[in-house]
């Protein structure tokens, strides 16, 4: 309940809904699912702005890529038979860990990457798809990589204008396998420690490339390029996944909070990186 | 502030509600007399409030009301059939899934859209969706067995199997 608001607007098309942002100035929000929107009732906001009547609700082929619209549901997405299938799950998997079914009925994609949790779990899985969203704004559309995307805890590039649409390119041609990590006391709670890895490797076990990304133990999601960079050309062996996990921790940055302290989220997140790629070293039958 | 006027069905009847522009959807349901719909945490984890909206269970706690306009709701009150209990409800009573009560609209209305998403639902399926709706009274074992039982006789009642003949957990 936000008994101060003064205005719920539904557009129908995108540009009646900047319009009406734009008139709004800072007392106007956009909303979709509106799972967040009610949990903070922010009071300085007075009008709210749906999006979900924009069709941003699909999840299509675009050319041999995907593209996903802002205002698709997490329960959409983990029931996707495309993306069940799409790179062994893993952001099928994350959402359906975003909370209870009730919230991921509502709760959609484009809400949870510009809400900017630094724990928001469809993050890792996009950031090691190398997933770019698409955003329209007053001066038209751009397109940016999820890696400039987010700019601190709950700060984002968008800058009034609307996430319209996430779109995941080609995934890398070869072997490979993907994996999804959370936790949290229960799947559905928000996460202590979340990550995505990608792997790729040749048939000689040599790491061809790696994709490494961790949510909540730093402001923001994040990839942490240092320690895919020690992986890559390597051949994978225990020794090599050991030295990858130290260096983790190295790279995170948590903080301490009711879910955890920051030294547990420092340790997990090298586990959960470690978990992560002996599971796609396992998924291509590499022994180590 | 101004008011809006929102048009939905609810439980099979068109009704219309003027609302303010704020409102969540439990808080216009309650004072329209729906009150199965429970008050809980207020922030979407308990499921309390859980109703159907277009067959997808949702917390009507974190739902605006004016997005609700055009949708077809369903709450506890309109799950019997007159004075023939769903036989999801019959499952709860059946079992010993009820004790104070308080989750149970929620729990039976979850389990109507799973069962309707999955009509034969793993024990991990059916977990997955009572971990939204918070019970501290049971323990969850009972509910569990409540929808596990409520799948057959659902299925029983669509024509894949029938009542008497489906497999009932030994008391």
């Amino acid at each position: 309940m936000m008994p101060w608001i003064e205005s719920f607007q539904r557009p129908t098309t995108i540009p009646e809904a900047l319009q009406l942002v734009r008139r709004g100035g800072r007392r106007a929000r956009f909303v979709a699912g509106a799972t967040d929107v009610l949990v903070q009732a922010d009071p300085s906001t007075r009008i709210l702005v749906d999006v979900t009547r924009l069709k941003l609700n699909y999840i299509k082929r675009q050319g041999k890529g995907w593209a996903i619209g802002a205002a698709t549901t997490m329960a959409a997405l983990e029931q996707s038979k495309e993306m069940q299938r799409l790179a062994d799950g893993i952001l099928a998997q994350a959402a359906a860990t975003c909370g209870s079914v009730q919230n991921r009925n509502l709760a959609t994609i484009g809400g949870n990457l510009a809400n900017a949790s630094p724990a928001a779990d469809s993050a890792p899985p996009l950031l090691v798809l190398d997933a770019e969203v698409v955003m329209v704004g007053p001066k038209g559309r751009r397109r940016l990589p999820l890696t400039k995307f987010f700019r601190g805890v709950r700060k984002t590039a968008l800058n009034g204008a609307l996430l319209v649409e996430v779109f995941i390119p080609p995934l890398p041609k070869g072997r490979a396998a993907w994996s999804f990590h959370k936790l949290a006391r229960l799947a559905s709670d928000i996460s202590v420690v979340n990550a995505a890895v990608g792997l790729g490797l040749d048939g000689k076990g040599n790491c061809q490339w790696a994709r490494i990304a961790l949510g909540a133990v730093a402001p923001t999601p994040f990839r942490l390029l240092e320690v895919e960079k020690r992986l890559q050309g390597k051949r994978l062996d225990r020794a090599l996944v050991e030295q990858a996990c130290a260096q983790v921790g190295e790279q995170v940055r948590p903080i301490t909070d009711v879910r955890s302290t920051s030294s547990y989220r420092r340790e997990m997140s090298g586990v959960l990186v470690r978990r992560a790629l002996l599971e796609c070293a396992e998924g291509m039958g590499h022994k180590l | 502030m101004s008011r809006l006027e929102i048009k939905l069905k609810v439980n099979g009847r068109s009704r219309s509600f003027a609302i303010a522009p704020g409102e969540v959807l439990l808080d216009v349901l309650r004072r329209e007399g729906y009150h199965g719909v429970k008050r809980g945490c207020e922030t979407g984890e308990c499921g309390a409030c859980t109703v159907l909206v277009d067959g997808r269970a949702i917390n009507s706690c974190l739902m605006f009301a004016a997005q609700a306009d055009g949708c077809s709701l369903l709450t506890i009150e309109g799950i019997a059939q007159g004075d023939r209990l769903d036989p999801i409800q019959e499952a709860f009573l059946d079992t010993g899934a009820v004790q104070c009560g308080f989750c149970t609209p929620g729990m039976i209305l979850n389990t109507k859209a799973l069962l309707e998403r999955s009509p034969q639902p793993t024990e991990t399926e059916v977990r997955d969706m009572l971990a939204g709706n918070f019970c501290r009274c049971t323990g969850y074992t009972k509910p569990i067995e409540a929808v596990l039982t409520a799948a057959i006789l659902v299925g029983g009642l669509k024509g894949s199997r029938t009542a008497s003949t489906a497999k009932r957990k030994p008391r």
